[in-house]
């Protein structure tokens, strides 16, 4: 099998990382119902899982779902989100890239699992609030005064964060399934793939 | 990030843009007096301004403002359920600027230019190829949801119709895998189309942008460096 990224593959991955980021950013619309925001992690994946388990038919090389994270991570830093968020996509879709690879790009679980670790990158957006916690919750007491700083940092303790890591490996899961159960059902049928 | 060319009073190099992004975005997330993040709210509305985007600015300015009440007088009175509802705000009203920042940069810079840029930054092909395919599929893709969209009304299929809220996931077989079939297709056409235009060929592409440093980049660099300094050193 060739292994270098030709212009086809390049061009399946821009399609997929379009139709990727807009799924997202139409998602995390809904996020702006407070409620939502916080189960982002867990619908987002869930509604991405169709079109990334078509993708992961589609190219079958390295590399592939590193420069989808690049992308997507150089959007959100340019549409305003901190440079943490570019660093936790490129090295999620590193390590998912290796997973995949792992599997030969056909395995099944192995499929599951890389995803997992892909829509881990979703979190960067919301990990200044754990990484930069000094310096967010110094800003916050210049700001708003010590009684409403230990509320949220009471409401956002450590463990926060490790919910929302498994409310994503739970999303990814559903989300492989349903792809998985899509792509029978359509477009096997239709010959897509 | 428009495919037009729109002529511009108040040019900047996308390289600028980008170098001001990381500025604001380091900044705004290490320092914590209000001060400095009001000027570096700031920056990009005065950039906006001068690119003769006046409304979009008013309409940033008022945002701000708004959050920034909101932010000054209820949340430090708040306590309980609702000042989870307000530390989003408050997360978003920190973020603003670079929201700010990223309107500018993509309403104000072309797809060719930005290409441009990346070349010159030295981004190997195999991002920039993806990227600028996807930056063409943006309106595709809503031009057929759009079409789709109007023949599953056809068929009772809406956001808001008894047959979506008794099974939402209807929504998702009836929208997004069509959506997702037309594209692939499109998708195949589009790669045919530019092998045979060359896409593939290994020479050094050119490229009809001229983009360069020119005073008003330097001007904003040498500013936006020293006080990026200086608020670190402070």
């Amino acid at each position: 099998m060739d292994t270098q990224l030709n212009v086809q593959d390049l061009i399946s991955v821009g399609i997929f990382t379009a139709f990727y980021y807009l799924v997202f950013f139409i998602a995390a619309m809904f996020g702006f119902i407070p409620i939502l925001f916080v189960l982002m992690p867990l619908y987002l994946p869930i509604i991405a899982g169709i079109p990334f388990m078509l993708f992961l038919t589609k190219v079958k090389k390295f590399w592939m779902v590193t420069i989808m994270s690049i992308i997507v991570g150089t959007l959100f830093f340019a549409t305003g989100h901190t440079w943490i968020s570019l660093v936790v996509a490129v090295v999620c879709g590193l390590f998912a890239d290796t997973i995949f690879k792992a599997g030969q790009y056909k395995s099944f679980g192995h499929s599951v699992i890389g995803y997992c670790v892909f829509s881990l990158w979703l979190l960067g957006g919301m990990l200044p609030l754990w990484i930069m916690r000094d310096s967010y919750f110094t800003y916050i007491r210049d700001m708003m005064g010590d009684e409403y700083t230990n509320a949220i940092i009471s409401m956002t303790p450590t463990w926060m964060l490790l919910i929302m890591i498994i409310m994503c490996v739970i999303g990814s899961i559903i989300g492989a399934y349903l792809g998985k159960s899509v792509l029978k059902k359509h477009f096997k049928r239709a010959g897509i793939l | 990030m428009q495919n037009v060319g729109v002529k511009q009073y108040f040019k900047l190099d996308p390289r600028t843009k980008l170098l001001l992004m990381f500025f604001i975005n380091v900044t705004i997330f290490n320092v914590s007096n209000r001060y400095v993040i009001v000027v570096m709210t700031a920056i990009p509305i005065f950039l906006l301004l001068v690119s003769r985007k006046i409304k979009a600015s008013l309409c940033w300015i008022l945002i701000y403002t708004i959050l920034m009440a909101v932010n000054i007088h209820f949340v430090p009175t708040t306590n309980g359920f609702q000042s989870v509802l307000l530390a989003a705000i408050n997360m978003f009203f920190r973020m603003m600027p670079g929201f700010i920042m990223g309107y500018y940069l993509i309403s104000t810079t072309t797809v060719s230019e930005f290409l441009a840029a990346m070349e010159k930054i030295r981004v190997p092909q195999s991002i920039r190829i993806p990227m600028a395919v996807m930056f063409r599929f943006f309106p595709t893709i809503s031009e057929e949801s759009k079409a789709i969209s109007s023949a599953m009304q056809m068929r009772g299929i809406t956001f808001a119709s008894r047959r979506t809220l008794k099974n939402p996931m209807v929504m998702i077989e009836y929208r997004m895998i069509p959506l997702l079939m037309s594209i692939v297709k499109i998708g195949e056409e589009l790669s045919a189309a530019s092998l045979t235009r060359g896409l593939g060929n290994s020479v050094k592409r050119t490229n009809i942008c001229k983009i360069g440093f020119h005073l008003q980049d330097m001007v904003l660099l040498l500013l936006a460096s020293i006080t990026f300094i200086g608020f670190f050193i402070y």
